[in-house]
């Protein structure tokens, strides 16, 4: 038995950490690649900027600060408790899921989840930002990997465990999609220097950001190109971060709900997921580029939270009851009930 | 660590005799504790607290936002009680909800009580939480008070004594079952070789309690826990008996009642619950019933119970037992009822209500404690000595304004225990809070819930009012 409202805690805590993770990563890896580039405040404030639309959080960015510098920007994503993207925000939202749920979770991913939250109660912008910041987001990022190592490791493998995958798949099949959008966000200062070694700066962030540095180097033993990051973090079908493994096992975990055979569906979110599936696997590498790699994954960000509405629709949307005013509408319609008797 | 300098004072101690030698059933830890230097004594302390923390056995606090989540404080010095002090206490709250429950079952029915003459009709008409309502419904087996925690104090000369009756829904069972798990990890060369009673099995008696109050013919019922929300004080505890009973934790909002049964809303559709273990009050149950603005209860719940469909715990209405005035009346109930004299005798209560009694109240004030009826948590009174003048005087006006809410006891010497201050071990004041469960037949979780008044010369023991908790051991010997 599982309840809606847990099974949409359940989803959301998973979503939350792996958000978490995301942006840890993020920051960290754009901090460092700061520092072999271009460091003047104009440059960082366009890097950073083109990062913030990517995520879809400039806007707010720009409302709570005067100019973007690496230190605001990590800030901002990091403990800024106004942006509910930054890392604290989401491990306490995650926290918050948690505590909710917590007779049906096990204690190890409480614990953790609490120790991660206390650390980054703990730490400030400024103390992480003066002890240099890359310690600090290997410890976030230990939180959250240990938090889904423990999760797979010791909570029982039923139908809950499927929403706390949904969850993570979902959220990093968008966020890879995001990260790899970045590029077009923050252009190059001249389309000459594509190639170049500000460009390969910029993939190799990219390709970090998703941890795929390594799988990269050994996929293709060759020079990063745009084309080649796009078949490995759009279409590989066998590195974990690739916005096409995701949604295959989004798509498992999705099924494994209904125990509909993945050859059908049996309602709207396995039909999205599945047709969106099935165009990926069709897609060539040359195809996307040709179509360009802003476009597709933009098509691919719309469908994916088109897919993620349907599935909170289906199992863990329900409307909040006012019994006050549920009750005075059956008293109202027992009332009309006895006029219309007595007529 | 040693006691040295230790003082007693004016007090009964339950570790040290009036002549300053340890209690019997105190040496052996006395011994073994003499044997632990500080240091390592405060770096297990350390080690619990930071346990605590992770493990979130915490209480929210209201009206705070987040980082409201506060640890009980708790205190390494364990309160042990011997077995035959246990059983006598053990006699005495059996007895005493067995008169309740009777009496429950008695004002919900017949009121032969009222009508022989015992209670007046007036203090259960006016008793806060009585619900003329739910008068002439039946409940299973006619039991209505299936989880109590009935607050014991003991007197300068050592005297047990009841202080209230929490015949709604007592919270504190989970510091009790927290504490014994942190003591055995961190002092296990603390226990005696005899053994202390083990308390650990508390979650699989509620449990077995709870599945006793099924309706009839259903062999597996499901059963839930109704909580008020993840914003409720006692959270936590509503969570950690869930997960040890493996069973569903749900909201009102979970739960729906179609044809007077209880679903609740799975991802598979609506599934129907049998026996709720609600942590959530009357007042809140069931909007259609009580209050029309509660969004916590679930519209239909009381009509599902009349109809036999659901299992209630506590049913509804035993608030009354709650009520201080009524509290005044359980020794005559205990005689009427059992024909039996109190095991555990009250604290002597004056009642407001009564005009010669509410004279003496308000002559006296000043040397009285004075208690709203139907108040917890330490609020709602005044201790006279330790009052100010302002006090005495709006509780005078308060208590002339509506005198049936409003009863007066001589202040109670609690006795104290020694409790760690963090230089020096020093008396301070307990209570002890047992919880009674009430299925096929009573069990009593030996020992219970220490409350210790933290603040020095403090008499109040609540967590929201700077209390802490020990470890309660009763010993097999």
């Amino acid at each position: 038995m599982l309840l809606c409202r847990v099974a949409d805690s359940l989803f959301w805590m998973s979503r939350y950490i792996e958000r978490a993770e995301n942006t840890a990563r993020l920051v960290d890896v754009n901090l460092q690649l700061l520092l072999e580039t271009d460091g003047t405040s104009k440059a960082a404030a366009r890097h950073w900027e083109g990062i913030m639309q990517s995520m879809g959080d400039l806007e707010l960015f720009r409302s709570l600060y005067k100019e973007a510098t690496s230190e605001t920007a990590m800030e901002f994503f990091t403990f800024n408790r106004a942006n509910p993207s930054s890392v604290i925000s989401c491990v306490y939202a995650a926290r918050e899921n948690a505590r909710m749920i917590r007779d049906q979770i096990s204690e190890e991913m409480w614990v953790i989840i609490n120790r991660a939250y206390l650390f980054l109660k703990g730490e400030s912008a400024t103390a992480v930002w003066a002890s240099g910041p890359n310690d600090f987001f290997e410890q976030v990022k230990e939180y959250t990997i240990l938090f889904q190592g423990s999760t797979d490791a010791i909570f029982p493998h039923h139908v809950g465990f499927e929403f706390i995958k949904a969850g993570a798949y979902l959220e990093r099949a968008d966020k890879i999609a995001r990260i790899l959008d970045i590029r077009h966000h923050t252009p190059l200062p001249n389309e000459l220097d594509t190639g170049g070694a500000l460009d390969l700066a910029h993939w190799v962030t990219v390709l970090r950001a998703c941890s795929a540095r390594e799988a990269y180097q050994r996929t293709y033993v060759q020079d990063i190109t745009a084309r080649n990051v796009a078949d490995l973090l759009v279409l590989s079908r066998v590195f974990p971060r690739s916005i096409f493994f995701c949604l295959q096992r989004l798509q498992l975990a999705i099924h494994a709900v209904s125990g509909c055979p993945i050859t059908h569906y049996s309602n709207e979110v396995e039909r999205l997921i599945g047709r969106l599936l099935s165009e990926l696997n069709y897609t060539s590498t040359d195809e996307v580029i040709k179509k360009g790699l802003h476009k597709t994954i933009g098509e691919i960000t719309e469908r994916i939270s088109e897919i993620a509405l349907a599935f909170s629709n289906l199992y863990m949307f329900f409307p909040i009851v006012d019994p006050a005013a549920k009750l005075k509408n059956a008293r109202r319609e027992s009332q009309t009930n006895i006029a219309a008797a007595s007529e | 660590m040693d006691f040295t300098g230790y003082d007693t004072g004016a007090f009964f101690d339950e570790m040290f005799e009036v002549d300053g030698s340890v209690r019997p059933h105190y040496k052996a830890f006395a011994q073994r504790l003499g044997t632990m230097t500080r240091q390592e004594f405060e770096r297990r302390k350390e080690a619990i607290q930071v346990s605590f923390m992770r493990a979130g056995v915490t209480f929210n606090v209201y009206g705070a936002e987040e980082g409201a989540e506060r640890i009980f404080p708790f205190d390494l010095v364990p309160r042990i009680i011997p077995r035959k002090e246990w059983e006598h206490v053990e006699r005495g709250l059996k007895q005493r909800i067995t008169a309740l429950n009777l009496f429950t079952k008695d004002i919900y029915t017949d009121q032969k009580i009222v009508k022989d003459g015992v209670v007046p009709e007036h203090y259960i008409l006016s008793a806060k939480h009585y619900r003329p309502a739910f008068r002439g419904i039946k409940v299973p087996r006619d039991v209505y008070i299936h989880i109590c925690g009935t607050d014991l104090i003991r007197d300068d000369k050592g005297e047990y004594l009841v202080l209230e009756d929490n015949a709604r829904c007592p919270s504190g069972v989970s510091y009790v079952l927290e504490n014994r798990q942190a003591m055995k990890r961190m002092f296990p060369n603390f226990f005696p070789e005899a053994g202390v009673r083990t308390v650990l099995d508390y979650a699989q008696r509620l449990l077995r309690m709870l599945r006793s109050i099924a309706p009839a013919g259903i062999e597996n019922p499901t059963i839930a826990l109704l909580t008020p929300g993840s914003y409720n004080s006692a959270y936590f505890e509503h969570c950690f008996l869930a997960r040890q009973m493996g069973i569903e934790i749900v909201e009102g909002r979970d739960l729906v009642v179609q044809n007077d049964q209880v679903f609740v809303r799975t991802i598979q559709g609506l599934k129907q619950v049998h026996v709720l273990y609600r942590r959530i009050d009357d007042d809140f149950i069931d909007p259609e019933v009580f209050r029309p603005d509660s969004v916590l209860g679930v519209p239909g719940l009381v009509r599902a119970y009349r109809a036999g469909n659901i299992g209630l715990a506590n049913s509804i209405g035993t608030g009354v037992c709650d009520d201080k005035v009524i509290y005044a009346f359980v020794p005559a109930m205990i005689k009427y009822y059992l024909g039996e004299e109190a095991i555990l005798p009250n604290v002597p209560t004056y009642l407001a209500d009564e005009p010669s009694q509410l004279q003496y109240i308000i002559d006296n004030m000043e040397k009285l404690v004075v208690k709203a009826a139907n108040e917890s948590g330490g609020y709602g009174m005044i201790i006279g000595p330790h009052a100010s003048k302002e006090q005495v005087e709006e509780f005078r006006a308060a208590v002339k304004a509506n005198p049936r809410n409003y009863i007066a006891q001589p202040p109670i010497m609690l006795s104290r225990h020694p409790t760690w201050t963090g230089e020096a071990f020093e008396g301070r004041h307990i209570d002890l809070r047992p919880f009674i469960l009430y299925g096929d037949n009573i069990e009593i979780i030996p020992g219970g819930l220490t409350r210790v008044a933290l603040r020095k010369g403090s008499l109040v023991v609540n967590s929201s009012q700077g209390g802490g908790s020990k470890d309660t051991w009763v010993l097999r010997e």
